[in-house]
């Protein structure tokens, strides 16, 4: 697999509403905790922008986005909080920086995904492209 | 923010679809980037992996072909969730299977707020 990527890699934290269930000892805890190791990121020049997301929203899906309907966003486990891209080069290295986010000590996981260079479907069209003019060669 | 998610609608399709959709999904963007109503976009690569709980243990991820599995992102600008909605209706995969997931940024960690909360009713 190539790991080498200059595009950078998307964080996506995945959790439920954990940070309900924790005392205002441990939240302000895990606020220093947070703030701490974003600034160490920012630092290193690795931090790119990323935001956290409401627990509320909509899947649109059908022709025509016909069909509208409701999260579930706060209860789900895979439910998607925020996101936050890196500039590191390599998987092995989000991955790294993944495993040390300290909100990780109370639930919840981090999806680690390559940003793509193009869009896959315009990568897979080329190919092809390329493919069919070899073909007829 | 809208997710788009499902990455196993593309195999069926023939390479002029492919072509059909893509450059429908590109016009797409950099129409809504024109009118200010997109910041940022990108789409993902059908690998990574995930990291979770405790002892952070390494998992592969179901990402190649998932309908669950997130295939790229818009951040838009706009100031409503209709609005957010509206473009998402517009999202030239989804006859083909893809479903948008639309959800709005929020202005701040959840676990500020969650803090903020607590305080105001320790004092209240």
């Amino acid at each position: 697999m190539n790991t080498q990527d200059q595009n950078g890699y998307m964080l996506l934290y995945r959790s439920d509403e954990w940070y309900n269930r924790l005392s205002r000892e441990e939240l302000q805890k895990l606020m220093n905790e947070n703030s701490a190791w974003m600034q160490r990121l920012t630092a290193q020049g690795k931090a790119r922008p990323g935001r956290a997301l409401e627990r509320r929203g909509a899947f649109v899906s059908g022709k025509d986005g016909r069909f509208v309907t409701d999260g579930p966003f706060a209860e789900s486990k895979e439910a998607i909080g925020g996101y936050l891209l890196v500039d590191v080069e390599t998987l092995d290295e989000a991955i790294a920086l993944a495993q040390s986010i300290p909100s990780l000590a109370y639930g919840g996981s981090i999806e680690v995904r390559p940003v793509a260079e193009e869009c896959p479907l315009e990568a897979r069209a080329c190919e092809l492209a390329r493919e069919e003019q070899f073909a007829t060669v | 923010m809208l997710l788009f998610r499902g990455n196993d609608w593309i195999k069926g399709l023939s390479p002029e679809e492919k072509q059909k959709v893509t450059d429908q999904w590109m016009t797409w963007f950099r129409r809504l980037t024109d009118e200010g109503k997109a910041v940022a976009g990108n789409p993902l690569e059908r690998e990574g992996k995930i990291v979770s709980g405790k002892n952070r243990v390494i998992s592969d991820g179901p990402f190649a072909e998932s309908k669950e599995a997130i295939g790229g992102y818009f951040l838009l600008d706009v100031a409503s969730m209709d609005e957010a909605v509206a473009i998402a209706q517009q999202c030239p995969g989804l006859p083909y299977g893809v479903r948008v997931e639309v959800r709005p940024v929020a202005p701040e960690c959840p676990v500020a707020t969650e803090l903020k909360r607590e305080a105001e009713f320790a004092t209240a």
